[in-house]
């Protein structure tokens, strides 16, 4: 009953308590995006790479670098040169080798130049490899592979011919038209920035910008030891490809020698030595290298993110505080006008206590109103911006939206409703406390 | 001389049993007994309500008179509990009233006490029903209690109102409806006790008339205390009562022009 009499109540004031909702609902709503985008910018970043233990590139900054390898977001620096990956390739502490060359795009998804050695050793999430969901990958120079988001988007099957453009942004008018690039692989969906990229071969790309070139005098990305496994695995593709690729099925990606690459991305046979050989790279008298830890990266960019974060929260925080107390003044407010309403309830047997109980349970109604609104809403908006988070800020919004933090901060908003609006209570108490008949006499 | 006191013996053995006897007989036959009650809003102001004794028996109707000021309404307010009186006790059907806790006294006056205003009868925007129900929960203690709808309809009827009312919501009545509505919720627990605050004072004089033959009738064996300051309804009862005379220092102050100001008693 008390509920009924709470809800015909703020029908009754339809108008004050709609704009209160609205106020509630968007502070709430803005608290539990900034929680949103925190807590999933984290799962996000830190499922996108795993298992790589050095990531090598020209002097910039580690962030830099790591955003530009990692993320696909920035630009990406100066190039490293053959004989410094060549170097890098012989060290006796490098297991796998994965070169990076950045800087194009197709159709405003980023290019990115590698060998097969990407698809065999980039890991993401917990330690998974890369599946493939349709064909394989590179099986000739001009061969390319492309991330889930794309295929499905641009409804990209094995076999289309795509032409990548030099230059970052969605236009360009510097198209490869010459050098058109044929869909040997579709990789399956990884929830990292991969999803959402081009992968071509070094050859192919090089050859795009430059004509091309033949020098099968290295093998880059991979230790000798691997050549003979490398031999396996394009066998293994001839028998599962069609026609069409099983005539390049041996192309030997990592055969090709490319002038320079962006990045490097390397794993070690022993992590511990990580320290050690990030050291010797970054003291590298040949050419100035810079070798970051992927996981000291991240940490860096949480401790810069941890401030502003605090900061939104902060914020967002106070809104939801200020739209709290507008509640509160909007329910004292409506007191004076409600004396006649108190005082019958109070010669029908309500007791002061139950009037407090009325009016707080008024103020929850709203706020659980406005916290389903909110994540309604909050939901919709995600689901809207999911791609363009993506792919203006390499953020993958994972499931469940909603974590622990949310939970919380629902609590807490409802803890912060029941202290607020004790002060219309405890006036809708004290009036009920000599409110009788004829009260209005 | 042992005769002698066994006899006194049982002579004063009578006397008790029947002093008993007394007192149940007037237990069972007194709705309210008020002794040297006294109620005054502020510490130094002066008393608004001075009463030595005042009795009302079960199923009597009372007519309680009185200028404006006088005291009427604070005098129902502490029979209704919603004040407590300075000094003083105030017994309702055999219940020490005025000793109970606010919360007991909350819920002796929703199960006992019908209570009709003289207007704002009703809560305007719940609807009819609603409102009923209201004081069927507040007297329950079962909170999903409510009253079915053929009991809600066999009293409109009762009241001469019609049952599509039932769905309506009470500021969308006429006065005349709204006061019959709050007659109806003062009778659905059944109330040993009905207090009617100047329900006719916006009735004409037909309207006046069918509604209190409509009160009386349907207030049954229930005591009543009904608060006018129209002596012509007088007829209408079974006893008058002033209130000059029931709290007559309080009304001595008043006609030397030392009324209680309204302020205090809006407080």
């Amino acid at each position: 009953m008390l509920s009924t009499i709470a809800i015909e109540s703020l029908k009754r004031r339809k108008t004050t308590a709609i704009l209160t909702l609205l106020s509630i609902t968007i502070s709430i709503s803005l608290l539990l995006c900034v929680d949103i985008i925190r807590t999933q910018v984290k799962t996000s970043f830190t499922r996108t790479v795993s298992g790589v233990d050095l990531i090598v590139g020209a002097p910039s900054g580690q962030l830099n670098l790591l955003l530009s390898s990692v993320f696909n977001i920035g630009t990406p620096t100066k190039g490293i040169e053959y004989k410094s990956i060549a170097a890098l390739q012989s060290n006796k502490q490098v297991s796998w080798l994965i070169p990076l060359s950045l800087g194009d795009t197709h159709r405003g998804f980023r290019v990115v130049g590698t060998t097969n050695s990407f698809f065999d050793h980039f890991k993401y999430g917990d330690m998974q490899s890369l599946e493939m969901a349709a064909g394989s990958a590179f099986t000739q120079p001009l061969s390319t592979v492309v991330g889930a988001d794309i295929a499905k988007s641009l409804g990209y099957k094995v076999g289309d011919k795509i032409i990548i453009s030099h230059g970052l942004g969605s236009v360009s008018f510097n198209n490869h038209d010459d050098h058109p690039f044929t869909i040997s692989g579709i990789v399956k969906k990884t929830g990292t920035p991969v999803d959402k990229a081009v992968y071509v071969t070094l050859q192919g790309l090089e050859e795009a910008h430059t004509g091309p070139k033949h020098s099968p005098t290295s093998m880059l990305g991979r230790k000798p030891a691997d050549k003979a496994k490398e031999h396996e695995h394009e066998h293994e593709h001839e028998h599962e490809h069609d026609e069409h690729t099983k005539e390049h099925a041996v192309y030997n990606s990592e055969a090709f020698t490319p002038e320079s690459v962006s990045v490097v991305m390397l794993g070690l046979k022993h992590r511990v030595t990580a320290l050690q050989l990030q050291y010797q790279i970054n003291q590298s008298k040949k050419e100035p290298l810079m070798a970051i830890l992927p996981g000291m990266a991240l940490a860096e960019l949480w401790q810069i993110m941890g401030n502003v974060e605090s900061l939104l929260l902060g914020l967002s925080g106070l809104i939801v505080i200020c739209a709290l107390i507008g509640l509160a003044t909007m329910l004292l407010a409506t007191m004076r006008e409600r004396y006649q309403e108190i005082a019958v309830l109070r010669t029908i047997g309500a007791g002061p206590f139950t009037l407090l109980l009325l009016i707080q349970i008024e103020a929850m109604l709203l706020t659980i109103v406005s916290a389903a609104l909110s994540l309604g809403l909050v939901a919709g908006l995600m689901s809207a911006l999911k791609p363009w988070l993506s792919s203006t800020y390499g953020l993958f919004l994972s499931s469940p939206l909603f974590g622990q933090s949310s939970v919380i901060i629902i609590l807490l908003i409802l803890g912060c409703t029941y202290l607020v609006s004790l002060f219309p209570a405890v006036a809708a108490y004290r009036r009920g406390l000599h409110a009788g008949l004829n009260a209005n006499s | 001389m042992n005769t002698i006191n066994k006899n006194n013996s049982t002579h004063s053995q009578r006397n008790a049993v029947s002093e008993e006897h007394n007192a149940v007989n007037k237990e069972r036959n007194t709705a309210i007994e008020v002794s040297n009650l006294q109620f005054s809003y502020t510490k130094e102001s002066p008393p608004i309500v001075d009463i030595k004794a005042w009795q009302v028996s079960q199923g009597e109707h009372v007519f309680l008179s009185g200028p404006s000021g006088s005291g009427k309404s604070t005098l129902l307010n502490l029979l209704c509990g919603t004040l407590t009186p300075t000094q003083g006790d105030i017994a309702l059907l055999a219940q020490p009233f005025s000793a109970l806790s606010n919360r007991q006294r909350d819920k002796f006056r929703a199960r006992n006490i019908g209570v009709v205003f003289q207007q704002f009868n009703l809560i305007p925007y719940l609807s009819v029903a609603q409102n009923i129900n209201a004081a069927v929960y507040f007297a329950s203690t079962n909170v999903s209690k409510t009253a079915s709808d053929a009991q809600l309809r066999h009293l409109l009827d009762k009241l001469q109102l019609p049952s599509h009312v039932l769905h309506a919501k009470a500021d969308a009545l006429s006065i005349g409806q709204q006061q019959r509505v709050a007659i109806a919720r003062a009778l659905i627990n059944d109330p040993q006790l009905l207090i009617v605050d100047e329900p006719t004072s916006a009735l004409d004089t037909d309207a006046r008339d069918s509604f209190m033959s409509l009160l009386k009738d349907v207030a049954g064996e229930s005591t009543m205390i009904f608060v006018s300051h129209d002596k012509a309804m007088e007829s209408y009862f079974d006893r008058h009562c002033s209130m000059s005379e029931l709290s007559p220092s309080t009304n001595h102050l008043k006609t030397r022009g030392d009324e209680a100001p309204k302020a205090q008693e809006r407080a």
